[in-house]
């Protein structure tokens, strides 16, 4: 199927995604209502004017209305789906926790504004078969990730370890959906996703004292490096980690993080070189005129502009330090 | 086998002509295709669009030259009848016809991909027009080489 298409038009698209400086000038508005005539040239406008100043609100409406935009022009629609299966995976996080409180016996247990409508499966949908138990049609593998939830909430009441099902579950399925497009890119786009996680966890269960044996269930399979690899790190100093992932492509943001400091002094800016890096992996496909990784390309650039966005109206709403938002800025363009 | 010398010049002259329009014709789809990608967000590039969309064109252009220049040495433009061949003239207006038939096929659906990714490149940075243009117009060095060594060839052709 041809992409020529589809990626001369994401071109186009292209030239009005907010570039970091934008941002900038948005995080020295005096206030919020300076920054939403900021953004009032914008395609922001549309919706924050539509959702009543409910800037969340708005962030997502834009997200979605680039997914449903793209979902009419691009080919093969399983690309946009590698994209919006995370978000199929966090609505049934949400839900079933909701679930477990209210079977706990907390009153206040569903919180249905946590849904987002991003994924690929209806949001009232999924809402319904999760209440009723009726999974038959639900996708990715859902049907029988819901009843092993179950079971396992049953039988150990640990949240934790249901999470970390569901996103085992995930990433697999990422995985074959790939898999099945036969795009070498996305392929390695999404173990290197895997492997970016993965990373994000090992940081994290380092700083919590996590020994590599008890951390080896939290890594994910289907990454370029092996779970037990990951393990292993945390059995190192973390000054040692670049040297020991030094074959892998992630081993270059570690790299980098050390060089800074960084990866001791703040997960944000861990999380965020990691999402810069995924947006890295897949840089070549620009060079490509019909590359089908361009529209993934294009939807974690969007992406990164909405966290942008929200980090640039949380510091002005909040009167946050203005330079540490700075700091937390992907650079989109 | 007393037409096989003409039967064997009007089949170079079709493949000229057939080969090179197809060629032509699928450079200028892909090219067409990136042109209405990148007009969907920006209707006001269509004059470069349009532009780079018609150079794989000129491919087709040289195909149906070549075609010309065949049935006109063959006596078929002027409607006095066709020339007398032997089998081995006919051969040799076939191999003449080769390699506009062949270049001007492949270069076309090369050029037009490089057309598709100028008309990209224009949709980011339109100021580059010039270089956008330049690029394609590399691909046609050779589409016009393969037209001049069919004429060079056409013209050592001995006929009647």
């Amino acid at each position: 199927m041809s992409y020529v298409y589809a990626v001369a038009r994401l071109r186009g698209m292209e030239n009005h995604i907010l570039d970091t400086a934008f941002f900038s000038r948005l995080m020295d508005s005096a206030g919020i209502d300076d920054a939403i005539k900021a953004l009032g040239e914008t395609s922001y406008s549309q919706w924050i004017s539509q959702n009543g100043n409910n800037f969340d609100k708005a962030i997502d409406s834009e997200m979605l209305s680039t997914c449903e935009e793209l979902k009419t022009f691009v080919p093969d629609k399983e690309l946009l789906d590698i994209f919006r299966l995370p978000y199929d995976f966090h609505n049934v996080k949400v839900l079933l926790k909701g679930l477990f409180k209210v079977r706990g016996g907390e009153s206040e247990g569903r919180r249905y504004d946590l849904l987002s409508k991003l994924g690929t499966i209806n949001t009232e949908e999924l809402m319904n078969a999760i209440e009723t138990e009726e999974y038959g049609f639900l996708p990715y593998g859902l049907t029988d990730l819901i009843p092993q939830c179950w079971q396992l909430w049953d039988a150990t009441k640990n949240a934790q370890a249901v999470e970390l099902l569901i996103d085992h579950q995930m990433f697999s399925a990422m995985l074959k959906v790939a898999e099945d497009l036969k795009m070498p890119d996305v392929i390695h786009w999404v173990r290197s996703r895997i492997d970016a996680e993965n990373l994000r966890s090992a940081v994290r269960l380092s700083r919590m004292k996590y020994d590599s044996p008890k951390a080896l269930p939290f890594f994910h399979e289907g990454g370029t490096v092996r779970p037990d690899d990951m393990a292993k790190l945390l059995s190192e100093p973390q000054e040692t980690w670049s040297r020991l992932l030094s074959h892998t492509d992630i081993g270059g943001v570690l790299s980098a993080l050390q060089d800074s400091g960084d990866i001791k002094t703040s997960l944000s800016d861990v999380s965020k070189s990691l999402d810069d890096y995924l947006i890295k992996v897949l840089e070549n496909a620009k060079y490509s005129m019909d590359a089908p990784a361009n529209v993934l390309l294009y939807l974690l650039t969007k992406e990164a502009e909405t966290r942008n966005m929200r980090v640039a109206l949380v510091c002005v709403a909040g009167g946050l330090d203005r330079e540490f938002g700075r700091r937390l800025l992907s650079n989109v363009r | 086998m007393e037409h096989l010398g003409l039967s064997l010049a009007l089949f170079g002259a079709a493949l000229a002509a057939a080969l090179a329009g197809i060629g032509s014709a699928i450079g200028i789809g892909v090219a067409g295709g990136a042109a209405a990608g990148v007009m969907t967000e920006d209707p006001n590039k269509f004059g470069s669009c349009l532009i780079l969309q018609a150079l794989p064109g000129t491919q087709g252009i040289y195909g149906l030259l070549i075609a010309f220049f065949v049935l006109n040495k063959l006596g078929l433009l002027g409607g006095g009848g066709a020339a007398a061949l032997t089998w081995n003239q006919g051969l040799q207006i076939l191999a003449s016809c080769l390699p506009i038939a062949v270049v001007g096929w492949y270069s076309a659906i090369w050029q037009g991909k490089t057309s598709a990714a100028s008309i990209q490149m224009i949709s980011k940075k339109p100021e580059a027009m010039g270089k956008a243009i330049i690029l394609p117009a590399m691909v046609e060095t050779y589409a016009v080489l393969a037209l001049l060594t069919s004429i060079l060839m056409l013209m050592g052709v001995q006929v009647g």
